[in-house]
């Protein structure tokens, strides 16, 4: 059900309500998607005129779960807070007198139903990390991760009901990484379509039993970051170590994702340092280059008056990654009709150049590599184009 | 646990809910009590089983929500006190109507129920959901109850029956143990009813019936008691008969055996060749002798004339005995065509299927009688006479085959198809 056509059904005093929460409704971790509404129904009779539904089925994401709480309002009564089943969650009580939003209902505030339903995760959370003591392992993943102060405010845990046959007990941790993505070239985060919302990486490590003998650890980003660092197969988590724990794994997942992020940066740096050396070099010479993402650069280049253009691909991991030139004839067409044109991988390069050295190196280069590369290839041109 | 709630309490809450607007919730007025249910089997001396039994008499709607809870749910004392007034102990439970909402106690509930349970003092305190469901184009609604009992473990949830509420052809109509707690129907009974009811509060029309049914188990009584004595007298009666039948029987064992001491010492040549021979004429006689003398329990008298032998000297007519007219020698010697003939009765069946060669044999024994009429009318009485002395003779002879056929011929009469292989078998 799209937010329009709840906000739609909604009995008109509780739309304001309803609305903070389906259009700005973030809550816990995984803030990437609002809060969703289904099962919109009444508590008046049928043959009451609508809109006038005033209970609703709400979906929360926590701990990679979806929790799918019941929310009972009364229409003829919207002045009233409402009232909550919890599901499968029989068991959750929380205490109310640790949901000041509840105690202290404002039906005139739209906040106060978001305000309230994110107290009760916390309290769900709590409950949640009470049912660890089932098992003593996990305890004890969940008190070291409390411990440091990077994780134990970024942390869901979802204990999974004891399996009454075979004794088994899992739980999910679902870990914020605390990881700076502040410092990512703009132009890498506004590709996607939709509005990314808060950049996060999310680690999930699910115990499918209680001696932590089958681990599952599994990296979420927010597109953007996803992205950013050159798409889902870039990067790559190891595995969980048997006889692991948490507090070690997850800060080398961390420095690894870091690390990511720094080449991402440092890339970019690097990249717009040789565009600038090359344009200082080239001068006249440059046809065009990326002045955002500094990962293309186009030179005009002429040698015993023989013009030829330059592509220059800088990849994302440059200087790591050896940038890829590509020469182009201005005069020959080849049989498909496209302009002539070979790629060059295999000059001297070495990540540790600077800028500036880069472009003196590939000046030399290039005065050798045209007659090697067009050389061969002018017996067999057909078509002249006159600049 | 089971519980019930009278037909009417249930309406009324169904209707208070199908016309509210919004939830709706109130308390549930009863009783609760025990009742144990002692069984005995074979397997073990008793087991006692004690069931706790909820019953809804009445309840208490509360005129909006919130009444006697804040918005944290807290329960306010003197809210609870104003709307329950002096009720305070028939309390049983309560409840609550939302419509299109799951069959699952809420959060409100839950807190709202923990604390009733100490602020009534009832440790199992009951809690009945009513819900609404309809379907989309609402053109079905249904209405669905369901009774937890929060305090037990997993929140239980309990049967909730509805005396009469079902299929009236399968059972009747019950009275269920709920009190009327209507007062104009108090008044009217007090007033009225001196006139129906005596001063123990029973109908009087009751006892009148009880007094009837009482006197006809008297008489039933009395008349069993007649039945036995008869039954006793002819038991008597019975024994007495059997005794005679007896003292009859070794008479005649006592005169046959002496008539053959006295052949014996008349004739002891010809004594062993017409007793072969002359068996299965014989034991054919003896057989008719069997069929007919159970039908006719006056023969059997204790009369020392036997009546049998006068029926036996009808049956003369019937050709069998005609073969025995001619003088002893034929009963003592054997005749030529028996041994042999195709209408010589087979020795051992002594039963009906053998009656057709019987008969062809009395048809052939009938022309030898005619000739031999012919020739001994003279020997007419002197006939009888020998035939009685044979037939006594005869008798005396087969003193047993007469007591085992006597014994066998009522089963063989009493078999539906007429088989008397079990007779034969049994002679065998």
């Amino acid at each position: 059900m799209s937010p329009e056509v709840a906000l739609n059904r909604i009995s008109p005093e509780l739309r304001p309500l309803l609305c903070s929460v389906v259009r700005n409704g973030r809550v816990g971790l995984d803030s990437t998607n609002c809060l969703r509404v289904t099962d919109l129904k009444t508590g008046c009779t049928s043959l009451t005129p609508g809109p006038c539904c005033d209970r609703f089925k709400l979906h929360i994401p926590y701990a990679g779960e979806t929790l799918k709480w019941d929310i009972i309002f009364n229409a003829r009564d919207p002045e009233l807070p409402p009232d909550f089943i919890f599901g499968e969650d029989a068991e959750f009580l929380p205490e109310p007198s640790e949901l000041p939003h509840l105690v202290q209902w404002d039906a005139g505030d739209p906040e106060c139903l978001l305000q309230l339903v994110k107290e009760l995760i916390q309290q769900y959370h709590q409950y949640q990390c009470q049912r660890l003591r089932e098992s003593s392992r996990l305890l004890f993943e969940y008190d070291s991760l409390l411990e440091d102060p990077n994780y134990s405010r970024s942390m869901e845990i979802y204990a999974g009901h004891k399996n009454s046959w075979t004794g088994e007990f899992s739980a999910r941790f679902l870990l914020k990484l605390p990881v700076d993505f502040s410092n990512i070239p703009v132009y890498l985060l506004k590709d996607t379509t939709l509005d990314p919302g808060e950049d996060v990486a999310l680690l999930s490590v699910s115990f499918e039993d209680a001696e932590a003998t089958q681990v599952f650890p599994k990296l979420y980003l927010s597109p953007s970051i996803e992205h950013a660092l050159g798409g889902s197969s870039a990067l790559h988590i190891p595995a969980f170590p048997s006889g692991g724990c948490l507090i070690d794994y997850v800060p080398q997942v961390c420095q690894l994702l870091t690390n990511k992020v720094q080449y991402v940066i440092q890339g970019y740096h690097k990249r717009r340092e040789y565009i600038a050396a090359f344009l200082s070099h080239f001068g006249m010479g440059v046809v065009e280059y990326d002045a955002e993402g500094f990962t293309k650069l186009t030179l005009l280049l002429m040698w015993k008056d023989f013009c030829f253009l330059v592509h220059v691909d800088l990849p994302l991991y440059f200087p790591r990654d050896q940038p890829t030139l590509t020469f182009q004839s201005v005069y020959h067409f080849t049989n498909s009709g496209q302009l002539y044109s070979q790629v060059q991988k295999s000059y001297p390069y070495s990540p540790r150049w600077d800028g500036n050295e880069m472009a003196k190196r590939q000046e030399t280069c290039k005065a050798v590599e045209p007659a090697t590369i067009f050389g061969p290839a002018l017996p067999r041109q057909i078509h002249f184009i006159s600049i | 646990m089971a519980a019930s709630i009278s037909s009417y309490t249930f309406s009324s809450v169904c209707y208070h809910s199908a016309n509210s607007n919004s939830d709706h919730e109130g308390f549930l007025l009863g009783e609760v009590r025990q009742e144990e249910t002692v069984s005995i089997s074979d397997t073990q001396i008793s087991s006692a089983e004690l069931l706790q039994v909820v019953e809804v008499h009445n309840h208490e709607p509360c005129a909006q929500l919130f009444s006697f809870y804040d918005y944290a749910g807290k329960v306010n004392d003197e809210n609870l006190n104003r709307i329950l007034k002096d009720r305070h102990k028939n309390v049983i439970g309560w409840y609550r109507f939302r419509r299109n909402t799951q069959q699952q106690m809420s959060f409100r509930e839950q807190i709202i129920h923990k604390q009733l349970t100490q602020l009534l003092g009832v440790p199992d305190l009951v809690f009945l959901l009513f819900s609404f469901i309809s379907t989309a184009n609402n053109s079905t609604h249904a209405l669905e109850y369901v009774l937890f009992r929060p305090n037990r473990r997993y929140n239980q949830r309990v049967t909730l029956h509805i005396p009469n509420l079902g299929t009236t052809s399968q059972q009747e109509y019950k009275v269920s143990s709920v009190p009327n707690t209507s007062l104009n129907y108090a008044k009217v009974i007090k007033e009225h009813g001196a006139e129906f009811f005596d001063k123990d509060g029973v109908m009087k029309d009751i006892r009148t019936i009880f007094q009837v049914y009482g006197a006809l188990q008297d008489r039933v009584q009395a008349v069993c008691g007649e039945v036995e004595q008869n039954e006793r007298v002819k038991e008597k009666f019975q024994e007495e008969v059997n005794k005679l039948k007896q003292q009859i029987a070794l008479r005649k064992q006592k005169s046959a055996e002496e008539e053959r001491r006295l052949q014996e010492a008349q004739n002891p040549e010809q004594r062993p060749t017409p007793e072969e021979n002359s068996e299965p004429p014989e034991t054919s006689l003896l057989s008719r002798v069997a069929f007919h003398t159970p039908s006719t329990p006056e023969r059997l008298g204790p009369s020392a004339n036997p009546p049998s032998y006068a029926d036996l000297h009808s049956l003369q007519d019937d050709s069998l005995l005609p073969s025995l007219s001619s003088p002893t020698s034929a009963a003592l010697l054997p005749r030529p065509q028996a041994v042999g003939s195709p209408g010589h009765p087979s020795p051992s069946p002594l039963d009906g299927s053998s009656s057709d060669s019987l008969d062809r044999q009395a048809a052939g024994q009938e022309e030898e009688e005619e000739e031999e009429e012919e020739e001994e009318e003279e020997d007419d009485d002197d006939e009888d006479s020998s035939e009685y002395e044979n037939l006594v003779s005869e008798v005396a002879q087969l003193p047993p085959v007469t007591a085992s056929v006597l014994a066998q011929g009522r089963p063989a009469a009493l078999s539906p198809d007429g088989d008397a292989s079990v007779l034969g078998s049994q002679t065998s």
